[in-house]
């Protein structure tokens, strides 16, 4: 019973927010970008709804949601970690973060960590490259990080539910 | 209006492609990612010519550069055989594993490169995902991006859009679409498809959802016949051979 309205809410949460733009084709980005900051993903069935609500193939709405590195076809943590690995920040350490948040999370770049609590992702550069090395959790900059204020982060995040 | 394609004059209309007044004109610009189905789709740069537009030169893809002024032509400068060479050079880095791209390897002369995937034979034309998008099923897109972008059907499972008339498979010019035919059934694309049997000669020579789907855009009514290409042909010749031409 759980299971099924749980389903049933995810249906019509993907409902509401596919119904809330036009049945058009140029849509579809915005319905994706919806879902994805709804569900930290892209549910397969979501794809399928906004296919048929924008009157385009699913395969094309397929070929959108691989294309951009900011839709996710897997569930995406609750957290997500984004640590810079631009030029700069890589010449001060940023792979010792990664390293760091390895042996913390047990997640490499890209992964989530079974609980869906953390997503490690790496980015090319932030732009804030006088703060190197840079960490993003969940749109929170910190500046100058060490391993040290990283296991601090990560601790201040685990505690803290949403 | 006129223009010089390699030094020979040929007439053209204004908004047709270089390809098109140069294959006319019998000049051969090779291509890969092209169709006369579908004219040009500028993917893979393999058509690269050079044009002189008022005394400037540039390099621009025959296949889709539409001509609206007079210019000059040329198919095979150093650069223009440059480009070709390269581009060869990098396909079959990509995919060693087709024969047209060996072959191609050979023909230009390109230096030895290590393969990046011994077992790929997909060029990334695009022919494939045309011909779907044409037949009007649109089961295939290319997916993800960059080094990872190849052509799959949305999740690489079984697509309900697919009819399985193998279209893509038949048009990739490098065999890369894999599809297996046997016992009556079309496997293609994760998914397996009863095949239609020719009434003429009994082979089975397509799916049945092709078959439907011939009917449902032609508005043929299911009278007509279920025959394969070769029957049709024979048949149409017979006929033909019938027909006398009655002149006066």
């Amino acid at each position: 019973m759980a299971v099924n309205s749980q389903q049933a809410a995810d249906r019509q949460a993907i409902e509401k927010i596919v119904n809330s733009y036009p049945p058009e084709r140029r849509f579809t980005l915005a319905i994706m970008q919806d879902l994805q900051k709804h569900f930290n993903y892209l549910p397969k069935e979501a794809l399928q709804m906004t296919a048929v609500h924008v009157k385009a193939p699913l395969s094309a709405v397929f070929s959108m949601a691989t294309f951009y590195k900011a839709f996710s076809l897997v569930p995406k943590g609750r957290v997500i970690l984004k640590v810079c690995d631009g030029t700069a920040c890589h010449i001060k350490g940023s792979n010792v973060m990664i390293d760091e948040i390895y042996k913390t999370l047990g997640i490499k770049p890209g992964e989530t960590t079974p609980d869906g609590e953390f997503s490690l992702e790496t980015v090319n550069c932030l732009g804030a490259c006088a703060l190197a090395p840079v960490l993003v959790a969940n749109e929170k900059v910190y500046a100058k990080i060490t391993p040290a204020v990283l296991r601090d982060v990560i601790k201040k995040y685990q505690g803290v539910e949403q | 209006m006129k223009i010089r394609i390699d030094g020979m004059e040929t007439e053209v209309t204004s908004g047709e492609t270089i390809l098109e007044a140069a294959r006319r004109a019998g000049i051969d610009i090779p291509t890969l990612c092209y169709s006369e189905a579908f004219g040009g789709q500028g993917v893979c740069r393999f058509c690269m010519v050079e044009i002189e537009v008022g005394g400037k030169k540039r390099l621009v893809a025959s296949c889709t550069y539409p001509i609206t002024e007079e210019m000059e032509v040329r198919t095979a400068t150093p650069a223009v055989k440059e480009i070709r060479r390269n581009l060869v050079t990098l396909l079959y880095r990509r995919a060693p594993d087709s024969d047209l791209m060996k072959k191609l390897f050979q023909e230009y002369n390109c230096d030895r490169i290590e393969p990046v995937d011994p077992e790929e034979s997909c060029i990334m034309c695009r022919l494939c995902v045309k011909a779907c998008e044409k037949v009007g099923a649109n089961a295939i897109s290319t997916v993800l991006r960059g080094t990872e972008k190849r052509v799959a059907t949305p999740f690489d499972e079984g697509s309900e859009e697919c009819v399985g008339c193998s279209a893509c498979a038949d048009i990739c010019p490098t065999g890369a679409i894999p599809v297996k035919e046997e016992d009556g059934r079309r496997e293609i694309w994760h998914r397996s498809f009863e095949m239609s049997r020719c009434e003429e000669c009994g082979k089975h020579y397509t799916t049945q959802p092709v078959s439907e789907h011939v009917k449902e855009q032609t508005e043929l009514n299911s009278s007509s016949e279920n025959i394969c290409p070769g029957c049709r042909r024979k048949k149409l010749a017979a006929e033909m051979a019938k027909v006398r031409l009655h002149v006066d």
